[in-house]
């Protein structure tokens, strides 16, 4: 048997071997010159359009006027890839007058026209491109073609389409979604599609109940979160039936939801909702407790406070602290409750706000409590350990017994 | 004996033309992957994440040991970092410096009685403090255990996010790099349960105020060979293996984990000595064997930057000690091995690993040996062994420049002219003798294994120091 050595030198003087060396060599110039090249290339034409873009800045009003006639920079793609990106930025932080301004422009420079064009007939990622940039305009006449993205069979365009309708933020945007997803189900990732219901749903809260009700799944507990995302007091009696859901991603919405509701009821409904099996269900409703404010809410979280989980404790420790009721009389319910854990989160939350010196001066200065139990509340405050509870003193020595013994 | 060193002068030659064409076909799947993640970065923006609701809050994990030189910056760039919710929490891995007063004085500290549960075993935690400069801020002082897993431990048993972000306590992030990171879980959170970022050579560059401000390349040419090492394993191998969805490797210095599924696994091991490459193989073993549908991923554009050894004797204490820390991980998984239900990692990529890099430096110096041997007895043609040579060099030299271009098409993040140059050119001079002396390193790492010294070897450094920190 011939080595391989020696098979490959068989081959003569434009032998394998050698073709590789130069082939090696070119491919190493190549990499080099590309490189080299490339840079230049990109130097000249950043600076280009930098000049460029000061340019059109100082005839900005000009040019968003009509002043400049369209014509001179539509038909150049380096001009109007400027343009467009300048007047999209602006149109992200715009005032209402400003947008108004800025996507009449938009509108009779024919750029909408354009980005819908290229949203239909273009494919992948100048595709995606064009359905983010015509999301970014906002127009209500670029939300048709969006929702037609929706339907394609790449997973990539449907998302391209939700965030670009997420952008639009308007209720009409809100209900091609919803139609979508009541047609074709879950067919996307969870959280661009709450992201952009979210953003779409804000003013009008309301078209999720229906679709929140009817949903079936995984769909049903997306739409759910997304309600209690942006449940105003306008759909409380809405919430309310969700809080006896047999699901327990929507009892959570509920209890999320109650957090900004004015009903009279938020409280009661909340209170039940903190005894829930479900661990993240009476977190939900011990936070939005919290929220309330109400001085009601003090047992509930007291007891909140010997829950088996550990984020349902610190966060009503957290949600005691926000309460406007005097931190003394809270705190020496924690106390009474004599669980160790309880009194921990509790005193976990206050050095995180930073108020156990605060606490230290209330006791002092309170005159609700005797000098006993003052000292009782500062040892405990200090050193985290339980009191010693005089109900459970050991008895003292019978002299007596003792001797029978 | 003749026929043996023919035998070894093929096995050597067909070798390294599989590893090389391995690199190859990866640097063709890392251009096209680049490409694609860049193009579907254009239909999504940083921002929207930034102000996007419901977005799951992250922990920081950054274990110090001896940091005093560099905590204040690196802790001011983690403050700064682009991410609605954040935590923070670094480690004071039993510092015998003044690591802890460093922080206490510039973040002023204050004990706290934080929950402690230590649900994976750690070393004891003396106290917990937070910030009351930005109660986001959490401390905490532990004894060391001499390794970075068991800080990262008492790390993960404090923190309180769905995500944990790992990361070296003397590195720097950019600022966008944790939104960057989060894009491939918030498309995707079921599925996505680890995310691997790129970690840069930092030696060189300046800091300001915790930003990275000035690029550039490191003068020293020890540390200039680094960057392409980096730029070559990070743009071309993890971007490539993490495509077909087999990272092995989430980089200890930058990655994101799934914080139940972490403890799921029971943290670090606090034994291993490549603590971040044992977790991965942990984690796809439990996943696998569970049956799960999921994806470790790799983004190559959220950045952190580390310093790396600038001396011969630390660079090769650390090559050393990843070598161990790789026969550390591959010899208890060797089960893994071309078992079907560990899919595409128990048949490409742990094979790939034992193969091209745990056997690599063996099968190198045994090559060489064997040619020089050959050579001796005159059964080597000499000319024949020249173009060989040649060829191995342009080759391997189409890879490194391959990686330094990846570079150029995407992040460009080396402005000056200069910086391209002399990077191109340690393309060139890397093959000699910084190769062999690498091999010799590992094979010293290998060596030290047999013979029981499993020890971390915390390679010296001289903190952010380096990166011209003002």
């Amino acid at each position: 048997m011939t080595s391989i050595f020696e098979k490959l030198w068989r081959l003569g003087p434009a032998a394998f071997v050698l073709k590789a060396i130069a082939a090696a060599i070119v491919a190493d110039a190549l990499l080099l010159a590309f490189i080299l090249i490339r840079r230049a290339y990109r130097r000249r034409y950043f600076a280009r359009r930098d000049a460029r873009v000061f340019e059109w800045r100082q005839k900005w009003d000009a040019l968003l006027s009509g002043e400049i006639p369209y014509e001179t920079w539509r038909n150049k793609p380096f001009d109007r890839d400027i343009v467009e990106s300048m007047a999209l930025d602006a149109f992200e932080i715009a005032e209402t007058e400003e947008s108004a301004r800025l996507l009449n422009f938009l509108r009779i420079s024919g750029l909408i026209e354009k980005r819908i064009f290229e949203a239909r007939k273009l494919t992948g990622w100048r595709r995606m491109r064009a359905l983010v940039a015509l999301g970014r305009t906002r127009a209500p006449e670029g939300i048709h073609t969006l929702a037609e993205a929706l339907r394609d069979p790449s997973l990539e365009i449907r998302l391209a389409a939700l965030r670009g309708l997420g952008r639009t933020a308007s209720p009409q945007a809100a209900d091609e979604i919803l139609q979508w997803v009541g047609e074709c189900g879950l067919t996307v990732p969870a959280m661009p599609l709450q992201s952009a219901l979210i953003h779409c749903c804000a003013e009008r809260p309301q078209a999720l109940v229906p679709y929140v009700q009817n949903a079936k799944g995984p769909l049903r507990e997306i739409l759910g979160r997304v309600l209690g995302e942006v449940a105003t007091p306008s759909v409380d009696l809405d919430v309310l039936q969700l809080a006896g859901d047999e699901v327990d991603e929507l009892r959570a919405t509920a209890a999320r939801a109650y957090s900004r509701s004015k009903s009279g009821s938020a409280f009661d409904v909340l209170s039940e909702l903190a005894r829930d099996q479900v661990w993240f269900v009476r977190l939900r409703a011990i936070v939005s407790l919290g929220k309330l404010s109400d001085p009601r809410s003090v047992p509930v979280l007291v007891r909140a406070l010997k829950d088996s989980n550990r984020l349902v404790r610190l966060r009503a420790a957290e949600a005691l602290l926000q309460l406007d009721t005097p931190m003394v009389a809270v705190f020496a319910k924690v106390v009474e409750t004599r669980d160790r854990y309880g009194i921990y989160a509790y005193l976990t939350a206050l050095d995180n706000a930073n108020l156990r010196a605060k606490l230290a001066a209330d006791i002092d200065a309170s005159t609700d409590i005797d000098a006993v139990q003052k000292e009782r509340l500062h040892a405990v405050l200090e050193t985290g350990a339980l009191p010693v509870d005089p109900r459970f003193h050991a008895p003292e020595k019978n002299p007596v017994l003792a001797s029978r013994r | 004996m003749i026929r043996l060193l023919e035998i070894s002068n093929e096995t050597l030659f067909w070798y390294f033309l599989a590893s090389n064409c391995a690199y190859l076909l990866m640097l063709i799947i890392a251009f096209f992957t680049s490409a694609r993640h860049q193009r579907r970065l254009k239909s999504q923006r940083l921002e929207w994440i930034q102000n996007a609701p419901l977005v799951p809050p992250i922990t920081i994990i950054a274990p110090a040991h001896n940091e005093e030189a560099s905590i204040r910056v690196a802790v001011r760039n983690f403050l700064e970092l682009d991410y609605p919710e954040l935590e923070i929490i670094i480690v004071n891995d039993g510092s015998q410096d003044r690591t802890l007063d460093e922080l206490r004085d510039a973040f002023m500290l204050r004990p706290v009685r934080a929950v402690y549960v230590p649900e994976i075993p750690c070393a004891r935690v003396l106290g917990i403090y937070r910030s009351d400069k930005d109660p986001r801020l959490i401390v905490i002082d532990k004894l060391s255990c001499g390794n970075k897993a068991d800080a990262t431990n008492a790390g993960l048993n404090v923190a309180t996010s769905p995500y944990v972000c790992v990361i070296d306590g003397d590195s720097i992030l950019e600022r966008d790099a944790l939104l960057r990171i989060m894009v491939p879980v918030l498309a995707d959170p079921q599925r996505v349960v680890a995310v691997g970022g790129i970690v840069r050579v930092l030696n060189g560059s300046t800091i300001e105020g915790g930003q990275l401000r000035n690029v550039r390349l490191p003068r020293r040419p020890i540390e200039a060979i680094q960057v392409v090492e980096y730029l070559r394993a990070f743009l071309i191998g993890r971007e490539a293996w993490g495509r077909a969805n087999m990272l092995t490797i989430v980089s200890g210095a930058f990655g994101l984990f799934r914080t139940d599924l972490i403890r799921a696994i029971g943290g670090y091991r606090a034994s291993s000595i490549g603590e971040d490459f044992d977790l991965v193989a942990r984690l796809h073993r439990h996943l696998l064997e569970k049956r799960a549908d999921y994806e470790i991923r790799f983004v190559p554009d959220p950045m952190s930057w580390t310093e790396v050894p600038s001396d011969l004797k630390s660079l090769a204490r650390q090559r050393a000690r990843w070598q161990k820390g790789l026969l550390d991980v591959l010899w208890p998984n060797r089960d893994m091995l071309f078992r079907p239900r560990y899919g595409r990692i128990g048949s490409i990529a742990l094979p790939y690993l034992w193969i091209f890099e745990l056997f690599a430096p063996v099968i190198e110096t045994l090559g060489i040996a064997t040619i020089i041997l050959a050579a001796c007895l005159h059964v080597l043609s000499r000319t024949f062994f020249i173009q060989f040579m040649l060829f191995g060099f342009a080759f391997a030299t189409v890879i490194s420049i391959g990686s330094v271009l990846q570079e150029e098409l995407t992040y460009r993040r080396y402005k000056d002219w200069k910086d391209v140059a002399l990077l191109v050119s340690y393309c060139f001079f890397e093959h000699f003798p910084y190769r062999q002396l690498h091999m010799l390193w590992r094979l010293r790492g290998l060596w030290d294994y047999f013979r029981g010294n499993h020890a971390w070897n915390q390679p010296k450094r001289k903190g952010l120091v380096s990166a011209g920190v003002s």
